[in-house]
């Protein structure tokens, strides 16, 4: 059996509790398992019959990010959280830098919205056909490929000491989005507004360099990496605006 | 104007895109933030006669394979306008942003994949599909932020609301958290709500991949069109939460499948497909896999499993073009498939039916459009890979415009009475009562697992016609063991146990569509397989499926394919027949 | 101006090296000649005693870069959550420790002005080797100044390290794994100087 202890709460202003539950044990089982099995079957350790535990899932391949949450106190995917891998009793908790919805569902339509004030997106005149593409160097795709591989699944934001749900800091994971598209050889005629939008208040400057973000990122994409390079690009382009050159 | 999309994954994205350039407001339903959507989980790539790699490839070649591969039961003209559309597709993405693999010259690499002769699937290593995805959201999101897109994320669609003329007009919908129920007019209505998977219980689709809309609007009236063709991955990784998708581009960039008989490797696609080897399409590759283990009794280690060798390649291209799978089962198996062959066997994994539509992509229901898997238009009885994304991403580029142009052309201003739009949200209101009031005696995971089960046992590669008999009377059986579940939720707050009853029906009702469509049809082409009737026999079938709901049960109908283009000639891919005419 | 935090931020990272940085290590080098012996001190501090306006540096290059640095430091230093004990990664520790060291800095430097700079310690402004020993003889004094200097100098290079990020030097992971050991080195070393000069303005061991 599987001991897990789950953090719940019903709804968004109501107060979180918590509940232990006993699972019977699979074959490559995971914690989405669990929690289905949870879902199925939603009796408490003691016994007591409750209302099933709810969360967020799609892919459970770890592509889409939905099923993030903190098991044993770090923030991952439930899907690729496999219990052989896990010490016991089980700790499931909602991430805590965004607010819950429901047991282990948050929401991190905040992600989102940054990604709106950076402009994260390539401007075209239209989706119609005006040709080929432009090429683009293979290290150059190779060297962003990843950062287009992020599933905004907000673990980088839930261990970055720096963003919380009372500081502005916009977090890294769309900040690192620029860097994608000034990289584009489309993107990069709009790459100025991306920059400005970086200096705008908790943007890149709001980074205090923890680097948690690239350690917990569960597809390894080069986060620092990219906000170094953001730091420089910024840092010319505010001065070569400053003295017009 | 004002129209609904329905559905956030790469034919829905593309849908609002399009209305959106085109000046018209879109409101984007979708049940997961659009990001989250199933399209991510594609991983091999997307098919555009590119012609880049001087193997003298055309969209007329990537017809022919197409309509060959779907053995020549789709209609010919769509597909041909698809591949004739799908290489400035791709353009359009690369300028969107859209992070393909480059060739040393900066070009789009393109690989080798199934049921062709040709490299013709530009990609994204193994995430194409993930990066398809982000681009398409990016693009609308840009719309988002002009105010012509308004995303409602967390919605469910419950409903399409049909004024007295049986014109369709607006959406009854929930939000998955608040439990609200709400109707939403539009002047035309696009479904692009993906694939069913979650009828088969496990598959490699995600667990939003109910097919439940496409049901609701069936029920409604709407055609549901070659249901019975499901394709089956040969290889998915077996798991009991779900089954995970190896790509075809393993495949692709050298894997080969192979066996054990006798001690020694045993490369049986390459043995008895020599022209195509490891590359013959799904539905051929899933059989032979499915005959050495169950029919030759190859086991390994007692497992009904075949091996997907990557072994021999080189780790360092292999990180480059296949990083995202190798990554899944490095994570999910914990072996590095660098040095270890994949343990793989065939798994449900797309429906080539769906919902029935006009050329336009309009289905019978009038304003009601359909695009992505959840319409039947361009696989016929078996979808290549590669194809997939491109079908999403082109129908839904081709059922934007569309139904603006079909509301543009309407002659008359039309009236929607306010008492139609109460009468359908009341309906759903009290629908959804009635399951938050459930107190039977059955358990609704275990109704779905054994559906599941009775699906993939029966209704997958092998058909015998008792057992899908059998397995329709179960889902009659289960239907009624439905109506004596019992909710154990009682939570008025994202209360996914009461929805899940709710799609668990309209996935039962679906199951039967796929399940009498196939027994109905007594012979054996693309996915569709019947031992006992094991070939295709166009004289009595080569003709579309309609399924049309009638509270007894599905009832049949036919319609014929237009094959204009290019006539039908036998399947085949031990040898090489399938080549452009005159060459 | 939505931009200022941006540009507070960057003139924040500027300050901690330019001057102050600057400043502390000239303030060290001079101590360290205590090592050398009395005389080469006590010629240092009058050679940086008579430098001309010196007042004028004193305010306009030290006191108000220092106060700017350390006020707007605090308060970014108090937005930030720490979580060292669930995330235990390097950068974490040297993050959190950053701050910690800023704490300590900022009520350090206040009281080691007040008593060695306005005579807080009752020997005025203290500017000679001999001064020192007599303060440095009293052990809170002494255990203060070694606590409060290997802050100031792990603030600093620490600091610096983060500098070189902030200012887009070093952007990549090998660059800032090779600017961290130089960084932690400058500290090793300079902590070292500060403590044996400490111990010699006490008299020795």
């Amino acid at each position: 059996m599987i001991h897990l202890i789950i953090k719940r709460q019903d709804s968004p202003d109501s107060k979180p509790y918590t509940q232990e539950f006993l699972v019977p044990v699979t074959k490559n089982m995971n914690v989405v398992t669990a929690l289905m099995e949870i879902k199925k079957n939603p009796v408490t350790k003691d016994g007591q019959m409750v209302n099933p535990v709810a969360w967020d899932c799609n892919c459970l391949e770890e592509v889409c990010g939905a099923c993030t949450m903190r098991i044993n106190g770090k923030a991952r995917q439930a899907c690729s959280a496999l219990i052989a891998d896990l010490e016991q009793p089980i700790r499931l908790e909602p991430l805590t830098k965004f607010p819950v919805m429901r047991d282990l569902i948050v929401d991190r339509s905040k992600m989102f919205e940054a990604l709106k004030r950076l402009k994260a997106w390539v401007e075209i005149d239209g989706s119609f056909d005006v040709g080929r593409g432009p090429r683009l160097p293979r290290h150059k795709q190779e060297e962003v490929y990843p950062i287009s591989k992020c599933m905004t699944c907000g673990c980088c934001l839930e261990v970055c000491p720096n963003f919380s749900k009372d500081s502005d800091f916009i977090g890294p994971a769309p900040i690192a989005q620029v860097k994608l598209f000034n990289t584009h050889p489309i993107g990069n005629m709009q790459k100025a507004d991306r920059l400005e939008a970086l200096k705008d208040k908790g943007g890149i400057a709001s980074c205090g360099n923890a680097q948690n973000c690239v350690e917990a990122c569960p597809k390894q994409i080069p986060l620092t990496d990219a906000l170094g390079k953001l730091n420089r690009e910024v840092n010319i382009f505010t001065l070569s605006r400053f003295f017009d050159f | 104007m004002k129209i609904i999309v329905v559905g956030g994954g790469a034919a829905g994205l593309m849908a609002s895109l399009r209305i959106a350039e085109m000046k018209q407001e879109v409101e984007l339903f979708s049940l997961v933030p659009v990001k989250r959507s199933h399209t991510g989980c594609a991983q091999g790539g997307i098919n555009g006669a590119l012609n880049t790699k001087g193997e003298n490839d055309s969209t007329e070649q990537h017809f022919i394979d197409t309509v060959f591969g779907g053995d020549f039961l789709a209609n010919q003209p769509p597909v041909k306008a698809m591949c004739e559309a799908a290489p400035k597709i791709i353009y359009a993405l690369d300028r969107m942003g859209m992070m393909f693999t480059r060739t040393q010259e900066g070009l789009l690499d393109l690989r080798p994949f199934g049921g062709t002769k040709h490299r013709r699937t530009a990609f994204s290593s193994a995430t194409t599909g993930q990066q398809l995805l982000n681009t398409l959201d990016e693009q609308v999101r840009r719309y988002e932020v002009q105010g012509l897109v308004k995303k409602r994320e967390g919605w469910e669609f419950l409903s399409a609301i049909l004024d007295d003329n049986g014109y369709c007009r607006g959406i009854v919908a929930q939000n998955i958290l608040t439990m609200e129920i709400e109707a939403f007019q539009a002047d035309a209505v696009i479904l692009a709500t993906g694939g069913l998977g979650m009828i088969y219980g496990r598959s490699t689709n995600g667990m939003t991949s109910t097919g439940t809309a496409a049901s609701i609007v069936y029920q409604q009236g709407a055609y549901f069109a070659n249901g019975e063709f499901i394709q089956i991955h040969p290889t998915a990784l077996p798991g009991e939460d779900k089954r995970r998708l190896m790509s075809e581009s393993a495949r692709g960039d050298g894997g080969r499948i192979w066996t054990y008989r006798d001690g020694q490797p045993w490369y049986f696609l390459e043995e008895w497909y020599p022209a195509y080897g490891n590359l013959v399409p799904r539905d051929v590759a899933a059989r032979a896999i499915f005959k050495v283990c169950n029919e030759l009794g190859y086991k390994i280690n007692g497992e009904d499993v075949v091996y997907l060798d990557l072994t021999h390649l080189d780790p360092k291209e292999l990180d480059r073009k296949l990083g995202g799978i190798i990554e899944i089962y490095e994570k999910f198996i914990g072996e590095d498939p660098r040095k270890i062959p994949m343990r793989i066997f065939p798994s449900m994994h797309y429906s080539m039916g769906g919902l029935w539509t006009d050329y336009n992509h309009m289905t019978n229901i009038p304003g009601l459009f359909a695009a992505g898997e959840c319409d039947y238009m361009y696989h016929g009885a078996n979808r290549l890979g590669g194809n997939s994304l491109m079908s999403a991403t082109y129908s839904g580029m081709v059922a934007g415009p569309n139904a603006v142009n079909f509301v543009n052309g309407l002659s008359e201003r039309r009236y929607l009475k306010e008492s139609t739009i109460e009468e359908y949200k009341q309906k759903e209101i009290e629908a959804f009562r009635k399951i938050t009031k459930m107190d039977g005696s059955e358990n609704p995971h275990v109704i779905h697992r054994e559906m599941g089960d009775f699906m993939t046992e029966h209704v997958t590669i092998e058909r015998y016609n008792d057992k899908l008999k059998e397995t329709d009377n179960k889902l009659m059986d289960l239907e009624e063991r439905w109506s004596r579940i019992k909710l154990n939720d009682n939570s008025k707050y994202a209360n996914q146990n009461a929805m899940f009853i709710r799609n668990l029906k309209d996935m039962m009702k679906l199951a039967r569509v796929i399940t009498v469509g196939a027994l109905a049809r007594n012979e054996s082409r693309g996915s569709h397989y019947k031992p006992d009737f094991p070939n295709r026999d166009d004289e009595n079938w080569l003709k579309t499926t309609k399924a049309q709901y009638t509270p007894d049960g599905p009832v049949l109908s036919y319609e014929e394919v237009d094959t204009s283009l290019l006539a039908p000639r036998e399947r085949r891919y031990d040898v090489n027949v399938n080549k452009k005419e005159g060459k | 101006m939505s931009q200022g935090d941006f540009l507070l931020r960057r003139l924040h990272s500027l300050t901690g090296v330019i001057p102050v940085g600057l400043f502390l290590l000239e303030h060290i080098f001079t101590i360290s000649l205590a090592i050398f012996g009395a005389a080469y001190f006590n010629a240092a501090t009058e050679f940086f005693g008579n430098i001309p306006v010196k007042g004028f540096i004193e305010i306009f290059f030290i006191a108000i870069p220092l106060i700017f640095h350390a006020g707007y430091g605090l308060y970014v230093a108090l937005l930030s959550k720490n979580n060292v004990f669930t995330y235990s990664y390097f950068r974490n520790w040297t993050f959190f420790l950053q701050r910690i060291t800023a704490y300590i800095a900022f009520v350090f430097i206040i009281w080691h002005v007040w008593a060695l700079r306005f005579g807080g310690a009752g020997l005025g402004s203290v500017n000679t080797f001999e001064q020192l020993t007599q303060i440095m003889s009293d052990p809170c004094y002494f255990i203060i100044h070694i606590i409060g200097y290997l802050a100031v100098v792990f603030h600093f290079c620490n600091g610096l390290w983060g500098f070189l990020i902030t200012w887009g030097i070093t952007t990549g992971e090998k660059s800032q794994t090779i600017s961290q050991v130089l960084c932690l080195s400058l500290g090793v070393l300079l902590a070292a100087l500060g403590i044996v000069a400490v111990v010699m303005f006490k008299g020795g061991i």
